[in-house]
């Protein structure tokens, strides 16, 4: 387990995650804030920089794992999520990160989330959800809203936007949180608590695009409009509930833990483990695996 | 007798398929060599079946062509498979009476077949065990009685298989194969041709299909995670990680798509484990992105591809050779994978061994590139020595080298130490974005052709490995063969058959495909005027990649067909001897231009 298995010593400090690589992001884009998030989360956690892999896809977020001092793999477009799994699988004592945008994890990547929440490896998902696509230069992107106006839509989306927070808990995810850095406090301490907790997690955070982002998607609108969970009294362990409000994607800003399975159910990273201790003994040694063919 | 091809045929129902398990195991048993495969209509259940079974008292190099024997439970299915189960006037031809066909009126076209026999197989069955479903076990007597081949073995396999039925079914299909037997005795061949005993000693055989034997020697170098989608004819290498690996300490993952499953080999990889995918030309297709990742990650990776008919769905149930052009150039950058295809079960061990060391030592993906009939042909294979094999591993970083680590430092030999997640002081990116040394992203086209020079150069060697290929014959032959994959079976008889008339004749049989070892052809091809690159595709690919990267004489001319076409061994030999003779021809030269 990633969580219990921090050591005591050596404390880590948030700046002992960061690396020396310049991000490439805009001045004042919300990805800033999600990195300062996650070095304090990070340091919280108390897992040495080489212990945690740190997995992304394709986007201006997916160059976040270079900006760590983890051991990072910037891979192709919407594939984190599978390589992130073989990671924990092939090395269940690491602490797996992943991070992508919304195109890369609702998009080109969309078919592999569902996949990923049933299994329940234990690996955290930081989804920073802009709303459009920044890397290529302002297209729509799913979580774009209705009637946007990029470049790819001069007119106006016609799409009805994925609802990243429904999407995950219809599939059945055991932790589900929101965040923003409008609140960098909070958005710190659900992703810490999203890392700790033992399973599949999911932080989505919307995270603005300053060059492309529309003004109501900006941090100071965020920290205007947005509501915690916790002041709306909330009972995050209410799958049903979560649901409900779930549901205002897109029209509330919520923050805060939606929804955290009280009793989280074996991991698949431990599911194997256990099958790989009732089997040990049933092996011939490897330089006799042919012996079972052979035609007594 | 020393060889003996036999092919059956029924519907999905008749057990043709486990008659001829039945019989290449008690073959197995007894010390033969012997080889087995299937063929189905593409029903899922029911529909057409069948099976050669090819049997030898020293060794068993393909399928066979022409059957010694034709089994046919009903003459609508055995004629589906046309050129898979080619009858000649010398085949003893056996089918059910209950078809109601006189054997003078059997319907197969352009032959007219010596033996005969119009068996009253199913009536046999029923006589035995009170339903007609022990059709096959018949089928078994009447081949033990006339050919002499598996008596015991056929028993004692009944016995197993049945066993757990209880005693009563048994002994009835004990007596369905007595009753067949019988029948047999009772109607002996003109020309009587019962099998010599075997050459092998009992119970020192191995029977295996292609598909497994990659999988346990795939454990065997040291895989520890398998990450896949079912896909045929590859699927039985995911089913045999998914039972045995964890027996070994690793794990296995059935994935969402094709993608996912190399994503997440390619996860196990980076995080220091080996790792392999296995599937078809379709889920090749998926896959080219994420190999081209593990190629500028410089990530150790294995990939299966067992060929079937091609584009698209194509024929997903028979051999081809034609996802060769797809394995080797199917990238978008200059990128060098090495490609390896397995001749047979039996070297499909050696091959696979040799895939991960390869992928091991040069951080490289490396694709198995196996056919339909090699992976899912059950073959007997004589024990192999496992303390033969070198296992390597990867190079990882010194304490020295941590100290201050590059991942992608540019050595002398082009391979870098590499580290993975748990090392302490060997953080970096791995990145499909082109990197530095120090795996920082550059856009720096100094770097990039630094790196692209890197990803070639580390793999140079490989050209001059002259153990990946098997050259046999006189040096100085003037005709030649060349072949590979489940190919190079047909063409191993073809050239022992040549020699023995006379031709002068040699040949090449390739593990290795791409990076094409031009020095290997150049000094094969030196003392060559005429030949054929033998392969089972429309386009000939392997000849088209030898005639861009390295000379092929003139006189050497590609020898290709569509898949689930079987090459027969005579129409080789033909092409051989006629190209003999036009080698004796003088010399007509063509005026030059000058």
């Amino acid at each position: 387990m990633k969580s219990s298995a921090a050591p005591a010593l050596p404390v880590f400090q948030a700046k002992d995650f960061k690396s020396d690589l310049k991000p490439i992001w805009c001045p004042g884009c919300g990805d800033f804030g999600v990195l300062q998030a996650i070095y304090r989360a990070l340091a919280a956690v108390g897992r040495p920089p080489h212990e945690i892999a740190f997995v992304s896809g394709i986007g201006c977020s997916s160059r976040i794992p270079g900006y760590t001092t983890a051991y990072g793999f910037n891979s192709v477009h919407g594939r984190a999520l599978p390589i992130a799994q073989g990671i924990k699988l092939a090395n269940p004592d690491l602490l797996v990160l992943v991070a992508g945008g919304d195109g890369d994890g609702f998009s080109i990547g969309g078919g592999h989330v569902p996949h990923t929440i049933r299994r329940n490896p234990d690996i955290t998902y930081i989804v920073m959800d802009n709303q459009i696509y920044g890397l290529t230069k302002g297209q729509l992107s799913p979580t774009s809203p209705r009637g946007l106006k990029t470049v790819t839509s001069e007119y106006g989306s016609v799409e009805a936007p994925v609802n990243p927070l429904l999407y995950v808990l219809a599939y059945g995810a055991n932790f589900v949180a929101q965040g923003t850095p409008a609140d960098m406090a909070g958005l710190s301490e659900v992703i810490e608590e999203a890392i700790r907790y033992p399973g599949f997690s999911f932080v989505n955070v919307q995270s603005p695009c300053v060059t492309f982002g529309g003004e109501e998607a900006q941090v100071k609108a965020h920290r205007a409009h947005m509501k915690t969970l916790k002041s709306l009294g909330h009972d995050s362990t209410d799958r049903l509930a979560a649901m409900g409000l779930a549901q205002l994607y897109g029209q509330e800003l919520h923050t805060g833990v939606f929804y955290r399975n009280p009793e989280p159910p074996p991991t698949l990273d431990a599911l194997f483990r256990e099958r790989q201790e009732t089997l040990a003994g049933k092996a011939l040694p490897r330089e006799r695996i042919l012996d079972a063919f052979i035609q007594k | 007798m020393d060889d003996l091809v036999i092919g059956m045929a029924g519907s999905g129902g008749d057990g043709i398929v486990s008659a001829g398990e039945s019989l290449i195991a008690a073959a197995a048993y007894e010390g033969y060599s012997a080889m087995m495969t299937k063929s189905f209509g593409s029903q899922v259940r029911g529909g057409e079946s069948s099976c050669r079974v090819r049997l030898s008292t020293t060794h068993v190099f393909n399928p066979g062509g022409i059957l010694d024997v034709a089994v046919a439970l009903n003459w609508e299915d055995f004629l589906k498979f046309g050129a898979e189960l080619p009858v000649s006037g010398a085949t003893v031809v056996i089918y059910d009476s209950k078809t109601g066909v006189e054997p003078a009126a059997i319907p197969l076209a352009g032959v007219a077949p010596k033996e005969v026999f119009a068996v009253p197989i199913g009536d046999l069955a029923k006589q035995a065990t009170g339903t007609d479903k022990a059709k096959n076990t018949v089928v078994l007597g009447l081949i033990a009685g006339w050919f002499g081949i598996g008596r015991q073995g056929i028993l004692r396999g009944l016995e197993k298989r049945f066993a757990k039925k209880g005693l009563a079914l048994v002994q009835a299909n004990e007596k369905a194969f007595i009753l067949g037997e019988q029948f047999a005795k009772e109607h002996p061949l003109a020309s009587p041709r019962a099998m010599d005993r075997p050459m092998g000693v009992p119970g020192k055989k191995m029977l295996v299909d292609g598909n497994d034997m990659c999988a346990a020697a795939a454990i065997f170098g040291g895989c520890q995670f398998f990450g896949g989608y079912p896909i045929t004819p590859s699927t039985e290498v995911m089913q045999f990680f998914t039972r045995e690996v964890w027996k070994y300490g690793g794990s296995a993952l059935q994935a969402e798509d094709e993608i996912a499953g190399i994503g997440a080999a390619l996860g196990a990889s980076f995080a220091g484990k080996k790792a392999m995918t296995a599937t078809s030309g379709p889920g090749m297709a998926l896959k080219t992105e994420m190999m081209g990742l593990a190629s500028i990650a410089e990530l150790p990776l294995v990939i299966l591809d067992v060929q079937r008919g091609g584009p698209s769905t194509g024929l997903p149930t028979k051999p081809e050779q034609s996802d060769l052009f797809m394995a080797a150039f199917s990238a978008h950058g200059d990128v060098l994978r090495p490609i390896l295809a397995p001749t047979s079960v039996a070297d499909t061990f050696d091959v696979t061994v040799e895939a991960f060391n390869i992928a091991e030592r040069y951080q490289t993906p490396v694709i198995i590139l196996s056919d339909q009939e090699v992976a899912q042909r059950k073959e007997t294979v004589d024990l192999i020595d496992t303390s033969r094999f070198t296992i390597e591993e990867r190079r990882r970083p010194t304490d020295a080298e941590l100290t201050d680590y590059a991942r992608f430092r540019l050595t002398e030999d082009g391979v870098s130490p590499i580290s993975h997640p748990g090392m302490k002081g060997g953080n970096y990116q791995g990145a499909g974005i082109e990197h530095n040394e120090h795996a920082n992203p550059t856009a720096s086209g100094k770097v990039h052709a630094a790196m692209n020079e890197k990803r070639f150069r580390k793999l140079a060697p490989l050209r001059l490995r002259r153990d990946l290929f098997h050259i046999e014959g006189n040096k100085n032959a003037k005709l030649a063969l060349v072949a590979w994959g489940s190919v190079a079976g047909i063409c191993r008889e073809v050239f022992t058959r040549a020699k023995g008339e006379g031709l002068d004749v040699k040949l090449l049989v390739p593990w290795l495909l791409y990076p094409v070892a031009d020095e290997v052809y150049r000094d094969f091809f030196a003392s060559v005027r005429a030949g054929f690159v033998v392969e089972l595709s429309h386009q000939g690919q392997l000849y088209r990649i030898l005639r861009m990267f390295t000379d092929v004489p003139a006189g050497v001319v590609s020898l290709a067909r569509s898949g689930a076409n079987p090459f027969q061994p005579d129409e080789i030999l033909a092409q051989l001897r006629n190209a003999a003779v036009s080698l004796q021809q003088p010399d007509v030269s063509v005026p030059s231009e000058e």
